[in-house]
């Protein structure tokens, strides 16, 4: 399977690449399909009729977007041999040395480039010591090669994942596509008109226990967010990021350091494969008792969500194994997995309530 | 045609080649420059059949554009021969039966190479946790294990005559 | 025989283990040739549909793309079964399941003919689709295949003895039914297939073909070929280059082969096709989803008493070897243990998903499986060992099974016993503690099939030899080697039985113009037939060695011996022979190819010598050869008469003696292999049988239902080991690929959609997960093997699969009836078993209760119905008119 054609950009710097982000992808498609050489009046061209009132629905496609960011690749270059992605322009952040790198900050707190290597991550002493769980959360991320490639910034930004959308244009064909790609229809809850597919990076439920913040650069200037507004919940447009914009940079806070911290996986495979399910479990212990805990999911919701209600219900107290069982409860219940990947949705929702209990007693251990 | 004209050092070669910005770094090796020893098994960037070292490091060239890696160090299956002879992972790998139908072991050499660079005494966990990135689905992975013990031993004994 | 080998039972590295640790060695997609092309294949979007027009003329006039072939362009069908000839290369009429192949662009590059694909206008009428094999055997009407009535492919009804005699006569009787869901052989080298005609010099058009594929059977492409190109067979050249593993994907002709031919004649230039991994899937040719319903009787004592098994195979939507396999899993029922009654109702069933075909243990894993796990709960009832009821059914060889088996050689009493033994199974069984256990099973395949699939007289292996001045001695044999190390057993062969060193053995291999006919790798056939033709060979040429050689030293043919590179009177007195003194054995690892250099031989080595150098001598084994040769011819002109000669001595004075010095050696399997007389009973019989025992130990997650597996130890009786390091590759690789089957891979079906065409989601074991194997070799010496061998590459598989579920039910007291054991499977049937809070994990069924999984493959990922399609979607619409004129 051949990449589809595009031209490539290389900046050398993170302004010069905000600049041809502002040059190249201001040129916004005037409708969800491009009117592209490489798709000409192809066999999809069947769907172009369709459109107009794609646009009327109350989900659109997202826009049409004449340029993808590459940095390490692991998620694009896979997803553009499927035709998932055709742009005009690939912007490429390789050469970027200056966004690499873990830099503890004087006052307190890291702030990690969006090109670190998840490698880089996992292996450094720094974060092993002052952010654990985001350590953990590292290592799982598929092999040790594809984190040799993949950087903290690309799992942030992760594309979402289903099995009705990541195959390939004639396997898509042959169900009549999708809503997050070329249809209208969703497979995994039919008749709904919400995209559905999950979040799967491993490492933004950890990042959201810790209070991460984020960098954002575009044409008008920077500007910071907490990590959690980054995600819209939406299968689709999952992100709040503009196309002229870049993920530069994530910000660990002072206040989250030294969080005791644990991530657990389930994957199906020791190695290579996307989590199924995923939790992280950071908390902070004085005296035997809890004095501040959070629980984020993967890979069962559009997006990586911290469950809510952990802190009040954990702080104060002494963990025992009941109490144990009721966040790991409230996880179960906010994970809405559906049949996105393998292992049936009940089963994965289960996983949550076990993992949650397990990473819980852990981290207190 | 939109090529694009690049320096690309290959196994301590430098060749001025013309790519498409499109082209994935194991098509320029393989088609390009007729380096074939790096193989594709998969299209998702998930079998490793494909991992060379990029400045010392193990990737995976199926999911590299080859345009981006312009100034840096390539390092194929065909640059690990030391000296026109049989580097000692390769030795090992024939003598232990760590490869049998032979397509994924370029891949699992340069993994072993990188893994080998950065930890010169793997404990078999650690050995198992490299592996991992690559599939084989000829050997159940047994013998490339002994194959690793083998060759760093063998290593180690030719330091020490060296010295 | 003698047990003094030189060469085999040593560990030896494959002789092309240089090629593959150098990235040097060449794979079908490795080459090119000048004005080479690259082909495309269009894949069928549906599962069943009528083609009502196929419009090329949008793809033909973009740019680059040369060629563009349909059906049409050879529409003569093929098959790899003479009974299944029901395959078009490219679709003639219909498409029978997502991913059949409708049309193939030829274009200067991959890009460019991807892109012409979507420009090929198809016309379909959709057809209603069957993906279920018990609601595809109701079919009255759109039928997959006009002629198959019931969407029936075969179907086999056998009764050996008095099956209800048998059941009447037991004291335990169980019946359940067991599901394997489908998996594929997912060889790390995706299919490739270069063509290319050379220009006739006398007639100027398109002449000879010649054909390089990823292929386990060059004699049937060129068989098949030949006919669907209407060519004649000597007109076609099949040449094997390097193939990265096959496991039966590559066992037959696979529709790129033909294809590239095909596309190669319309372009009128080289083409080259290798499919992306989503192809590889679509041509898959896998093991089928087997339901099967399994009834077993047992006395108290533990004897069996009789078996009944129906199988219903969800074979996909062409033959493929599907009659085959049908009949191998009630064939196969028998000869491992005394059963002395069989019912087996057989069915292979056409559904609309991609054709399953022959993969390692063919027709007998998923059968063996079932058997296996049946028989432990059988153990559990009568209050017996599992090891126990195992040997208390042994055969007792030389003997003929009920179902005309002939078992000579048997190895499963001792395979057993040292299984036990190594895993301490007696003491250790039961004292685990909670969530470990320990499982045995048992399992057996044929070293190759009795019966070739072309009925006919042909010998299923010939080999050639030549041997010239030089003393090089090549092997000509239309083998394939496939990654199983076929050509280090041909050179290991024939160097043994040559006395030469294997050094001197070239093997030119798999090439029809060059090797005579071979039938394949396939059915572990290899190391028996061509072995045992390699041995003939040699044999035949060293006899006319021998008898140059006797003249020249004035003795009796009988008297010589060739061992080591030399020729010597056995009678020569022990300090003389520069063979006798030989180290007892090598120590395993480098350096262990056999001594080069015998100890006691009079001319050291001429090159410098140290720790080092000796060890690379094996790799250079040429180069000094040929020192070594100038040394020794020196040494001879010094010395006076001979009782003894150099290997090229004796050579030399052949070729002086007989003009040419060549060898020609063949194998059938004998009659009496052949099996019996009634409807079926060609498939099963083997001139000898592998025999398997394994222990696994597993741990089970009783909260996630996660199964690990720690160990396997893996008995194995292959005959003789010749090459002991590749056999234990063997053991191990089959066991892990069990273990696969087992825990890891199903393919997930959805209305004909396979969900998961790729690596990441067909989940391959990676090493994290995959088990240490020890692998125990047994070794029975069949008196028909060549050096008493047997195969070693598939016997062991079916056994893991049994071995785990039985671990797993000694762990947590759970049986799985149906593979692979997800976590989801485990964690349902514990919660079952515990009537714990009923937890909704597969729609409150009860997955011990597998009659209710079979929606769409029995898959559990998927519920529900099926998407709604999209309105424009053409499997809705009513005609693409109708949608264009709607808008």
């Amino acid at each position: 399977m051949s990449l589809p054609q595009f031209k490539l950009l290389r900046p050398r710097s993170a302004s010069e690449a905000v600049e041809f982000l502002a040059k190249y992808s201001a040129r916004q498609a005037e409708r969800s399909e491009p009117a592209q050489t490489s798709r000409g009046s192809d066999s999809r061209g069947r769907l172009s009729p369709h459109v107009p009132s794609l646009l009327q629905s109350p989900h659109p496609h997202p826009p049409y977007v004449p340029l993808r960011v590459i940095a390490g690749g692991t998620d694009l270059i896979p997803s553009m041999r499927q035709k998932l992605f055709e742009p005009e322009y690939i912007l490429d952040l390789r050469g970027i040395s200056a966004m690499r790198g873990i830099r503890p900050q004087p006052d307190g707190g890291v702030e990690i480039g969006a090109l670190t290597t998840l490698r880089d991550i996992e292996r450094s002493d720094f974060i092993r010591q002052h952010y654990p769980v985001l350590s953990e959360a590292a290592a799982t991320v598929a092999s040790p090669v594809l984190r040799n490639m993949g950087t903290i910034g690309g799992n942030i930004c992760l594309d979402t994942r289903c099995l009705w959308y990541n195959q390939s244009l004639t396997w898509r064909k042959g169900c009549g596509f999708c809503i997050k790609k070329d249809g209208d229809l969703c497979h995994v809850a039919p008749g709904g008109s919400k995209c559905w597919a999950a979040f799967s990076g491993d490492t933004p439920p950890a990042l959201l226990c810790l209070n991460a913040e984020i960098e954002i650069v575009g044409p008008a200037g920077v500007r910071r967010i907490a990590l959690h507004e980054f995600y819209t919940g939406l299968g689709d447009s999952y992100r709040r990021l503009q196309p002229n914009e870049l993920v530069t940079c994530v910000f660990l806070p002072e206040s989250s350091a030294n969080y005791r911290g644990v991530y657990r996986k389930l994957r199906v495979r020791g190695s290579i494969d996307y989590p199924l399910a995923g939790v992280a479990v950071v908390m902070k212990r004085s005296n035997g008792h809890i004095v501040d805990a959070r629980v984020g999911i993967t890979a069962v919701n559009p997006a990586p969500m911290l469950v809510m209600g952990v802190s009040e219900m954990l702080t104060g107290k002494a963990l025992d194994e009941g109490l144990a069982e009721a966040v790991s409860d409230l996880a179960a219940r906010t994970a809405k997995p559906l049949t996105t990947s393998a292992l049936t949705p009940e089963y994965r929702r289960e996983m949550i309530r076990v993992f949650t209990k397990r990473a819980v007693l852990a981290a207190n251990n | 045609m939109n090529k694009e004209l690049i320096e690309l050092r290959v196994n301590g070669r430098t060749h001025e080649i013309a790519v498409e910005p499109s082209a994935l770094l194991l098509d320029m090796l393989r088609q390009g420059l007729g380096l074939t020893g790096s193989k594709r098994g998969c299209d998702d960037s998930s079998c490793g059949a494909c991992t060379v070292l990029v400045d010392g490091v193990a990737m995976m060239s199926c999911t590299l554009l080859a345009a981006s890696c312009e100034g840096q160090e390539i390092t194929t299956i065909e640059g690990v021969r030391e000296h026109g002879s049989l580097a000692a992972i390769q030795k090992a790998y024939g003598d232990w039966g760590g490869a049998q139908c032979g397509y994924c072991t370029p891949g699992f050499i340069m993994t072993v190479k990188s893994l080998l660079a950065e930890n010169p005494d793997p404990s078999e966990a650690d050995v198992r946790r490299a592996l991992s990135s690559n599939l084989c689905r000829c050997t159940g992975y047994n013998q490339m294990y002994e194959a690793i013990r083998s060759a760093i031993e063998a290593e180690r004994k030719g330091l020490a005559v060296a010295k | 025989m003698s047990n003094d080998f030189s060469i085999i039972g040593k560990p030896t590295a494959m002789v092309d283990a240089a090629e593959k640790t150098t990235g040097a060695g060449k794979y079908t997609d490795d080459l090119g040739l000048p004005g080479m092309l690259i082909g495309k294949i269009l894949h069928a979007p549906y599962p069943h549909a009528r083609i009502r027009q196929i419009d090329t003329s949008r793809a033909e006039r973009l740019e680059g793309v040369v060629a563009v072939a349909v059906g049409g362009d050879a529409p003569n069908p093929y098959g790899i079964l003479p009974v299944g000839h029901d395959e078009h290369a490219l679709a003639l009429d219909k498409v029978r399941y997502v991913g059949d192949n409708v049309a193939c662009v030829v274009a200067a590059s991959e890009a460019i003919a991807e892109k012409a694909l979507e420009l090929i206008d198809v016309d379909y009428e959709v057809l209603p689709a069957y993906f279920d094999p018990e609601e595809s055997m109701k079919a009255e009407t759109d039928l997959i295949h006009e002629n198959k009535p019931h969407n029936l492919e075969k179907d086999y009804h056998h009764c050996f003895g008095d099956p209800d005699a048998g059941f009447a006569e037991a004291d335990q009787v169980l019946e359940a039914r067991f599901i394997s869901n489908e998996v594929t052989h997912a060889a790390m080298e995706p299919h490739s297939t270069l063509a290319s005609f050379e220009l006739d010099p006398h007639t100027g058009k398109l002449g000879r073909l010649t054909v390089w594929s990823s292929t386990q059977v060059p004699y049937y492409l060129q068989h098949k070929l030949s006919l669907v190109l209407e060519m004649p067979m000597q007109q076609i050249r099949v040449i094997k280059p390097l193939v990265g593993g096959g496991f039966g994907g590559k066992s037959e002709v696979i529709p790129l082969e033909i294809i590239a031919a095909i596309a190669a004649r319309k372009a009128k230039a080289p083409v080259k096709i290798t499919y992306t991994r989503e192809e590889v899937f679509w041509a898959h040719r896998g093991r089928p989803r087997t339901i099967i319903d399994l009834k077993t009787g047992v006395k108290k004592d533990g004897r069996i008493t009789a078996v009944k098994a129906r199988v219903v195979q969800d074979g996909g939507a062409y033959c493929s070897y599907g009659v085959v396999t049908i009949l191998y899993s009630g064939a196969l029922l028998g000869a491992l243990y005394d059963i002395p009654n069989i019912q087996y109702d057989g069915y292979r069933v056409l559904t609309n998903k991609p054709a399953c075909g022959a993969m390692r243990g063919h027709g007998t894993v998923n059968v063996r499986f079932a058997f296996e796990s049946q028989l432990d709960e059988l153990a559990a009832k009568i209050g017996m060992d599992p090891a126990e009821i195992r040997q208390r059914n042994l055969l007792q060889p030389p003997c003929i099974t009920v179902n005309g088996l002939r078992v000579q050689s048997y190895g499963l009493p001792e395979c057993i016993e040292k299984t036990v033994e190594r895993s301490g199974w007696k003491q250790r069984k039961g004292k685990l503690g909670k969530g470990r256990g320990l499982g045995i099973a048992c399992s057996h395949y044929v070293s190759g099939a009795a019966n070739s699939i072309i009925r006919s007289d042909m010998p299923h292996s010939t080999v050639n030899i030549k041997i010239d001045r030089d003393g090089g001695v090549v092997v000509y044999t239309g083998a394939s080697e496939i990654g199983q190390g076929s050509d280090t057993m041909t050179a290991q062969i024939a160097a043994e039985t040559l006395g030469c060193s294997l050094s001197r053995v070239r093997v030119i291999a798999a090439d029809t113009d060059l090797t005579p006919i071979d039938i394949g790798s396939y059915s572990s056939r290899v190391t028996f037939m061509a072995g045992n033709a390699t041995l003939r060979a040699a044999v035949e040429v060293k006899k006319q060695i021998a008898a140059a050689a006797a003249k020249k030293m004035g003795c009796e043919v009988e008297e010589l011996v060739f061992r080591d590179d030399e020729v010597k009177r056995a009678r020569v007195g022990a300090g003389d022979s520069p063979a006798q003194g030989q180290p007892a054995q090598n120590p395993r690892g480098p350096n262990s190819r056999g001594p080069l250099f015998p100890q006691g031989s009079s001319s050291p080595p001429l090159v410098p010598s140290s720790s080092q150098h000796a060890e690379q001598a094996s790799v250079s084994g040429r180069v000094e050869g040929q020192i070594l040769r100038g040394s020794l011819q020196q040494k001879r002109k010094d010395e006076g008469l001979k009782d003894w000669m150099t290997f090229e001595e004796a050579v030399v004075a052949a070729i002086d003696f007989h003009g040419t010095l060549t060898g020609t050696g063949s194998y059938a399997p004998p009659q009496e292999a052949r099996g019996g007389k009634h409807k079926g009973a060609g498939v099963g019989p083997s001139p000898a049988y592998s025999y398997s025992a394994q222990v696994a130990e597993v741990s089970v997650d009783e909260e996630t239902g996660e199964v690990t597996v720690h160990k396997v130890w893996a008995a194995h009786d292959c005959g003789r080991a010749l090459n002991p390091v590749s056999v234990e590759g063997q053991i191990i690789g089959s066991v892990w690929m069990g273990m696969g089957q087992a825990l890891t891979e199903e393919m997930v079906w959805k209305d004909g959609m396979l969900m998961n065409p790729g690596l990441l989601e067909y989940r391959s074991p990676s090493s994290i997960e995959s088990p240490a194997v020890e692998p125990i070799i047994v070794e029975s010496i069949d008196p028909e093997g060549p050096f008493g061998a047997k195969e070693c590459s598939e016997g062991s598989l079916a056994a893991t699969i049994p071995a785990i579920a039985n671990a797993i039910y000694d762990a947590v007291g759970v049986r799985l009836h149906e593979s692979p054991f997800t976590p989801e499977r485990v964690l349902a049937a514990l919660r079952a078993k515990k009537s714990a809070k009923s937890l909704n994990l597969t729609e409150g069924v009860d997955p011990t209760a597998p009659e209710r999984f079979r929606e769409h493959g029995g898959v559990l990922l998927f519920k529900g119905k099926g998407p709604e399609r999209h309105a424009l979607d053409p499997a809705r619409r009513a005609s693409p008119a109708a949608v264009e004129g709607a808008d």
